[in-house]
């Protein structure tokens, strides 16, 4: 079967259901002289993990668009891997629904990799940074969750990387699984994971609206 | 009558004393009266009692009744004595007015309807509570038993020291394998490959149990036998099963289907007649594994071995059907055939034996133990890229697509290289490129050295690159010859690939060969050819000799495309004498050498040439008859001549 026009291509993904585009996400944290013991148990559930535990250290960056009609921002987040030659990767999130029915907390979610010139892009079609932070841990994989296991450190505005600091004394530990519409096995699978590491962490849904402004 | 004695008869006291005076008086108290009577005979009325049978046997207990309704009469005397009777009464009356009510809500049947109740069908028989004693009783002896037996069993491990080490065994086996314990208290162990990336349909479970005599062991498979085991697959026979020797208190079961050895033959032939020779071979052959027998580690490697062999050739059989082959693979019952070159052949079968003999036939000489390794380093690496992703960087991109797929987008990749990247060769594919790879470095191994030896003059060295991949190999020719290694080394690089040959010449001619030998040879003859004039040239220009022509293509001769015979025309220093050579190499290197003098010495003049100055025109070469020239090589020899020629003139 032949495609002519990505759009046509796009809808075509989107139909057929082969575009994940809802992520599953559990959220919670823990604390820094506890995340030793998290570490050993995530090494004893994830899937390979012979080998030491895949390390991460990326900047992420808010942008912002302010539209005429509505009150809600349009909110793009681009990361980039510090140190590692790998393009960036812009990502629009959805808004999250928490639903009591379902085990976790999903929300709509895009994915791009991007080149390196994609922030001085959005700044030309005057999108405005709203946050930015460098997330610094490590990575687990099990079957298709991804855990990561990370440390949120606070940009000093107009300083050197050195000036850096953390935001708080804890890890953020997330578990998320990015999966096609209309697959509802993933949350129930997420929440037995997760029960495997209740005493250590407790991953909860996090409803981000009773939270407030906090991004 | 006279000594009769008057005896006083009183009648008992009928009547309760009420006091005794100080004086010993007895106060009685007066007869109670009729009414007094009536009233305790009717106080003493049991209404709770209304049957003529619960009268009866009121009437027995009376006189230990009567004790308590005295008493009752003591309590109630100070009341007004009719008034039990009178409460009792009215009771009565209470409950016929409820009862009254309730037969006429039934009689209405609106409120309420009576049914009637099920007959109690409890009518126990006496033979069917025998047999249930029975079976109670039975049921509580087989624990009882089961109980005593076990208890005889750990009596007996503690005294016999071989045999109690079942448990430790298990932990050993738990350390190495993955086992778990189901429902009905057997052990089953899994030792196939799927949590290490495979895919593979067939289930590798095993059981593991504790190893006792014979005959406890064919009960206990009987008991398993009839009670249904959770797989049929680890059902299996004693007869089958591979029985251990007593050191071992610990039994893996393995199912039928895995047990044996079994391993893959990778076989490269050239003709059709070794087909039939290597078929023979087929079964029973393998290592001898009776010593190992009895050690679970052995066994259950061999079956592990057996199921990913299995697993090898089902995924190598599966892609000889669906590749599309010029000429189409074939699978005949465990062999697969492909067609590596024209008469070339690579047979691949899986040989699974079940047979412990030790009676093994001559092992295959013609096995190809470097394909063999490869090829479960395929299946292998399949299984690795099944479980082993990279992870993303950042880490919010998705898990999954590859290094190369994620930089697609931002590096703007076209269809062509997308296409490419789904494109991934089978194992089927990687193992024949390997096995012509192979081939064709042995072809050129054997071309390069028969020519060596052959050629003697020029010396054919070449330098194998020790590291190569497994599709493609490296020589490097050089060709010198000794004594004269100053003048002259003609190198060229030949890359070995898959099905063909890449000739890098010195002077950045590139040449692409096909697998035919006769190709190669061709070439390195030309270029022993280019090589011996050129160092002609090189030593004539030493010797001060003059180069008047050289041509490395005459254009004569059979090899065409590849070059063909070199020639060379040298002059001495004063010019009068000449000398021609002409090396030609199909098939085998041929020099010819022509000498011409000018003028000559001894001048006849005729009447076409009238004047000796038309000698200086040359022309009149004479052959040399160069194998009689002394030298060890051809440059040596055309070095003596060159001498003997100038000193002449001299």
């Amino acid at each position: 079967m032949a495609i002519s026009s990505a759009r046509e291509s796009l809808s075509h993904a989107l139909n057929n259901r082969f575009l994940p585009n809802l992520e599953y996400l559990l959220q919670g944290s823990i604390l820094d002289s506890a995340v030793e013991h998290l570490m050993h148990r995530l090494k004893g559930l994830c899937d390979n993990v012979d080998t030491s535990p895949e390390t991460f250290h990326d900047l992420e960056v808010c942008m912002s668009l302010r539209q005429p009609n509505t009150n809600q921002p349009l909110m793009l987040r681009v990361r980039r891997a510090l140190g590692r030659d790998a393009p960036f990767q812009m990502r629009y999130l959805g808004q999250p629904e928490v639903d009591q029915r379902r085990p976790t907390l999903v929300r709509s979610c895009m994915d791009c990799a991007c080149t390196n010139g994609i922030l001085d892009f959005l700044t030309e079609m005057g999108f405005r940074l709203e946050f930015e932070y460098i997330a610094k841990g490590y990575m687990f994989r099990k079957g298709r969750m991804k855990i990561t296991v990370s440390k949120l450190i606070k940009i000093v505005p107009g300083k050197q990387d050195m000036a850096n600091e953390p935001i708080s004394q804890s890890y953020i530990v997330e578990l998320s699984v990015v999966a096609p519409t209309g697959q509802e096995n993933v949350g129930e699978e997420m929440r037995v994971f997760a029960e495997q590491l209740k005493p250590l962490v407790q991953l909860e849904k996090i409803d981000y609206k009773r939270l407030g402004n906090i991004p | 009558m006279s000594n009769s004695v008057n005896i006083s008869v009183e009648t008992t006291c009928e009547n309760q004393i009420r006091e005794i005076a100080y004086d010993g008086t007895e106060l009685y108290q007066p007869p109670p009266t009729l009414s007094e009577s009536l009233a305790k005979c009717a106080a003493r009325i049991d209404f709770s009692k209304t049957s003529l049978e619960d009268l009866k046997k009121e009437e027995k207990s009376a006189a230990a009744a009567e004790e308590d309704a005295k008493d009752a009469n003591i309590f109630q005397e100070s009341l007004w004595p009719w008034d039990a009777v009178r409460n009792k009464l009215k009771d009565a009356y209470t409950e016929i007015c409820v009862l009254s009510d309730v037969i006429s809500i039934a009689k209405d049947k609106r409120y309420l309807v009576l049914d009637p109740l099920l007959e109690d069908s409890d009518d126990t028989k006496p033979i069917v509570q025998v047999y249930t004693r029975k079976k109670a009783i039975s049921q509580a002896a087989q624990v009882l038993l089961s109980g005593a037996e076990r208890l005889r069993n750990a009596h007996s491990e503690l005294r016999n020291p071989n045999v109690k080490d079942f448990h430790i065994e298990l932990l050993r086996l738990r350390q190495n394998w993955r086992l778990k314990k189901v429902s009905n208290g057997a052990i089953i162990g899994d030792l196939s490959y799927r949590t290490a990336g495979s895919k593979f349909g067939m289930s590798g479970t095993f059981e593991v149990a504790k190893a006792e005599d014979v005959l406890d062991e064919e009960t206990t498979t009987s008991n398993a036998n009839s009670s249904g085991g959770n797989t049929p697959n680890t059902q299996i026979s004693t007869n089958n099963g591979i029985q251990p020797n007593g050191s071992s208190s610990l039994r893996v079961i393995v199912p039928a289907e895995l047990q044996g050895v079994a391993y893959i033959k990778v076989i490269t032939q050239k003709d059709q007649e070794d087909l039939c020779t290597a078929q023979v071979n087929l079964m029973g052959h393998g290592p001898n594994i009776t010593a190992q027998v009895g050690v679970w580690q052995k066994t259950l490697e061999f079956a592990q071995n057996v199921l990913f062999c299995k697993e090898l050739f089902a995924q190598l059989a599966r892609e000889a059907i669906q590749l599309q082959a010029p000429i189409p693979h074939v699978v005949i019952g465990n062999q697969i055939r492909a067609t590596l070159l024209p008469n070339i052949q690579l047979i691949i079968s899986l040989c699974h034996s079940t047979s412990f003999d030790s009676n093994q036939p001559a092992p295959i000489n013609d096995h190809d133990h470097v394909l063999e390794h490869s090829l479960h380093q395929l299946l292998r690496e399949v299984h690795y890229k099944n479980s082993h992703h990279p992870f993303p960087h950042p880490a919010s991109a998705p898990l999954g697509p590859s290094k190369k797929r994620m930089i697609a987008g931002p590096t703007a990749a076209d269809r062509d290289s997308l296409l490419e990247m789904t494109k991934t060769q089978t194992i089927l594919e990687q193992i024949i490129a390997q096995a012509q790879h192979i081939f064709m470095r042995k072809r050129t191994q054997y071309v390069l050295d028969t020519l060596a030896r052959d050629v003697k003059d020029p010396q054919i060295v070449s330098h194998w690159n020790a590291m190569n991949s497994p599709t493609m190999s490296c020589v490097k020719i050089n060709i010198v010859t000794h004594g004269y290694d100053a003048f002259g080394r003609t190198s060229l690089v030949i890359h070995v690939k898959e099905r063909s040959l890449k000739c890098i010449c010195r002077d950045g001619r590139v040449m692409r060969l096909s697998y035919e030998p006769q190709e190669l040879r061709d070439l390195i003859l030309c270029q022993i050819n280019s090589h011996q004039i050129s160092c002609l040239v090189s030593l004539a220009r030493c010797m001060a000799w003059t180069v008047l022509s050289n041509s490395n293509h005459l254009g004569i001769g059979k090899v065409e495309p590849l070059g063909n015979a070199s020639s060379c025309l040298l002059a001495s220093p004063n010019s009068d004498r000449m000398i021609a050579v002409q090396i030609r190499c199909d098939p085998q290197i041929d020099v010819k050498v022509y000498i011409a003098r000018s003028p000559r010495q001894d001048f006849f003049p005729t009447p076409l040439v009238p004047e000796k100055f038309w000698e200086n025109l040359g022309g009149n070469f004479k052959e040399v008859r160069f194998d009689k020239i002394e030298g060890k090589s051809f440059l040596n020899k055309m070095e003596f001549l060159m001498a003997s020629l100038t000193s002449n003139t001299a």
